[in-house]
């Protein structure tokens, strides 16, 4: 009988606390660019793209989705696809 | 360069030096995904979990770019993370140079652009001006005070162009 990993239990499960998708500025990406990416895979429309690409410009990094890990780790691997410096991490 | 037509059908224009020129850039992308100095992991039984990926991020600083960490504060989620995805983003990334460099293949100056491929030119594109940016240390997103006589930059600024293009036309 093996001893419990503890450091890998999902301790989430008995809490609410999500997780949420970052994505980062940088100097390369255009922000028409990025726009597209959060309006073509997220779904959101112009205005709110355009906000939270603002966001990543301004403030450095912005929250662009929120939701169990799995699908945060899906949201990130997808911006990883398009180039974007995307990264997860459970909200404070 | 592109454009949208009538119904929203995309099609590529470009005279030959700009074929030869991103011919070449593609084909260079390839040569880098192929880098047989990514650490892969050749288990047989990883492989066909998909799960053969490296578990740490390349020291080399463009494919640091292309493949970067998916958390910035946990070096074992990162691990986990990058094991079992960076083989099926390179993948992706393959398959999108795949197309372009099939669009450019027997060129006659113009091609009509499916919506798939033009997901495939975005991305391939972006891919380059990521790579080339690193390598020049793009640091500043204003570009006026790039040197104008360095070939690099004036690659750069090209990508930046054609992909402004496609952007215009898939909006």
């Amino acid at each position: 009988m093996t001893a419990l990993p503890i450091e890998d239990v999902e301790l989430d499960v008995l809490t609410d606390r999500p997780w949420i998708t970052l994505v980062w500025n940088d100097p390369i990406n255009l922000m028409t660019y990025v726009t597209y990416v959060f309006q073509t895979y997220f779904g959101y429309d112009k205005p709110k793209a355009e906000l939270l690409m603002l966001d990543v410009h301004e403030k450095g990094r912005a929250v662009v989705s929120s939701g169990t890990r799995e699908e945060m780790e899906r949201d990130v691997a997808a911006m990883h696809s398009y180039g974007l410096w995307a990264t997860l991490q459970k909200d404070d | 360069m592109f454009k949208s037509g009538i119904g929203g059908k995309l099609t590529l224009k470009l005279d030959p030096a700009e074929q030869a020129v991103l011919s070449q850039l593609f084909e260079q992308m390839a040569e880098l995904l192929d880098d047989p100095d990514s650490q892969t992991n050749s288990d047989p039984l990883a492989q066909l979990l998909n799960m053969g990926g490296s578990t740490h991020i390349s020291e080399d600083p463009a494919l640091a770019r292309l493949f970067p960490d998916g958390y910035s504060d946990d070096e074992h989620a990162s691990a986990d993370f990058r094991r079992f995805t960076e083989q099926d983003l390179r993948a992706q990334k393959v398959s999108a140079l795949a197309t372009v460099r099939g669009t450019l293949t027997n060129w006659n100056g113009k091609a009509s652009i499916t919506d798939q491929q033009a997901q495939d030119w975005l991305k391939a594109i972006n891919d380059l001006r990521l790579v080339l940016g690193t390598r020049l240390e793009i640091t500043d997103e204003a570009e006026t005070d790039f040197e104008a006589d360095d070939p690099g930059i004036h690659l750069y600024n090209y990508l930046t162009y054609l992909q402004g293009t496609l952007i215009d036309a898939l909006t």
